[in-house]
């Protein structure tokens, strides 16, 4: 199978990524933090370095302010709902995906405000399109790192710069850049990070996490044992403990880590490289193929690596199958869970099908790729 | 020998204070809290001798991280005895992500 479709989850994953989960199944199995025996601690000391290493990714200097959830949206999540309360505004862009926007729909509906900063003519949301939304109340700049539609990426360091400035915290949604496109939360200004564990990080699903800065006070969503601060009836305010009530995914942090550590190995900016190198090439040749319509930045553009497009008046579930029975490609049709996203570059009627190489995909299966897109083309 | 235990609010903090300990080349022993030392219910702790409580006590001040005390830690004739050796961190006052 050629596997075009890491922007929903990354695969393959390294080996040590496999080899840590079940290595933590078969042999590391305590439960860390709730008790007193050499499992336990095993399994604590693990997750630590997890932290340490996803910390030494985003160059967060505190480890301990990286909580552990089950994927980026539970993270958004929290940082949205646990800061907004109703009379605050928030601005989000109008590439946000439902991870945000259906969050943000419900507490607008009790009666936090929200605005939607829109792309520029160049395609990008700009520091300047989210000033101009900026109002006495705004409470929170909640934005996407890299469309999951159409790759394009937000100038997260400018927003950053305006929200620090004006004393605002800024929520990245570094759900398809973390692992991916280099993130540095000290110089983006960056105090609220929620990133997904099984994408480009390259993770086990079912792990991700959320950083929270020193100046960022959130409301826990979930109660309950943390394993310390027992006797007390309310949420620890320590972090992690504070937000990682219930017994964490062990088995999915130890693949975590390794694939955090795959990543410090290769390097971030090695990954962006490699990606971005067939992501243009991919561009380019779905660009040149007749009757396919190409969304977001043109060729010889920075983007995140996820490319969608349309074959003439093909529907694109359709077109997903065909691509799948005919040459083995995996790739992802429809709205992408981005209807906002399909909304701006009006594909919300026809959706689109998406491509999103990951860092072992290879030149060869690109080709293909384009190749197997133009003959879909032609037969109609 | 006496020991001493350092006691900390929380388990992800004495993780990470081991492990920067462990980077410094000294091994030191986690351990849960004796119920008798532990007045908010649940917390962990570290166990080491007194000539490691310097780098330990520099590694919370490092981490931010506020100590909910230092006990020495004897042999009795019915159990280990416990002193309290230092109340909290004396160096930081800031607890770690509060």
């Amino acid at each position: 199978m050629i596997y075009l479709d890491n922007a929903a989850t990354s695969w393959p994953k390294p080996p040590a990524v496999v080899q840590a989960v079940c290595r933590a199944l078969e042999a590391a199995g305590g439960n860390p933090g709730r008790t007193n025996h050499r499992l336990s601690f095993d399994a604590a000391q693990m997750i630590q370095e997890c932290r340490e290493n996803l910390a030494r990714l985003f160059h967060i200097a505190n480890p301990l302010r990286i909580c552990f959830t089950a994927n980026a949206t539970e993270a958004l999540n929290l940082a949205l709902k646990g800061l907004l309360s109703p009379g605050n505004h928030v601005i989000c862009s109008s590439m946000e995906h439902n991870s945000v926007w259906r969050p943000l729909v419900r507490l607008e509906e009790g009666g936090v405000e929200v605005s939607m900063a829109t792309p520029g003519p160049c395609g990008t949301v700009s520091a300047a399109a989210v000033a101009a939304q900026l109002r006495n109340n705004t409470r929170l700049i909640a934005i996407v790192h890299a469309s999951n539609v159409s790759g394009e990426i937000t100038p997260v360091a400018e927003i950053g710069s305006l929200a620090h400035e004006r004393g605002i915290p800024l929520l990245l949604d570094a759900a398809q850049t973390a692992g991916a496109i280099p993130i540095n939360v000290e110089t983006m200004h960056i105090d609220l990070l929620a990133f997904p564990g099984h994408k480009s990080l390259l993770g086990p699903q079912g792990t991700g996490g959320l950083y929270v800065s020193e100046t960022v006070r959130l409301l826990a969503l979930k109660e309950g044992g943390t394993g310390s601060d027992s006797s007390n009836q309310h949420q620890p305010d320590v972090l992690p403990d504070r937000f990682e009530s219930g017994t964490l995914n062990t088995p999915g942090i130890a693949g975590l880590n390794q694939a955090a550590l795959y990543l410090l190995g290769r390097g971030v900016e090695e990954v962006q490289q490699y990606e971005e190198q067939l992501t243009q090439r991919l561009v380019t040749g779905l660009a040149e193929t007749g009757n396919v319509t190409v969304y977001g930045p043109t060729p010889g553009k920075t983007r995140a690596a996820v490319v969608s497009f349309n074959i003439g008046g093909m529907d694109s579930v359709r077109a997903a199958e065909e691509l799948e029975r005919r040459w083995d490609i995996a790739c992802r049709p429809g709205l992408h869970c981005a209807p906002l996203a399909h909304r701006t570059l009006g594909t919300c009627k026809t959706g689109a099908v998406r491509f999103s190489p990951g860092p072992f995909t290879t030149t060869e299966e690109i080709d293909i790729a384009v190749r197997a897109v133009s003959e879909l083309a032609e037969i109609g | 020998m006496t020991r001493y235990l350092a006691v900390f609010p929380s388990l992800n903090q004495v993780a990470l204070v081991k492990r920067a300990l462990l980077r410094e080349g000294v091994y030191v022993d986690m351990t849960r809290t004796p119920q008798c030392l532990s007045s908010t219910g649940c917390s962990f702790a570290l166990r080491c001798s007194k000539g490691e409580l310097g780098l330990l006590r520099k590694a919370c001040v490092a981490a931010h991280i506020r100590l909910g005390g230092i006990f020495e830690e004897d042999a009795g004739t019915d159990g280990p005895v416990y002193r309290l050796a230092h109340p909290s961190h004396p160096a930081d006052g800031r607890e770690a992500g509060s």
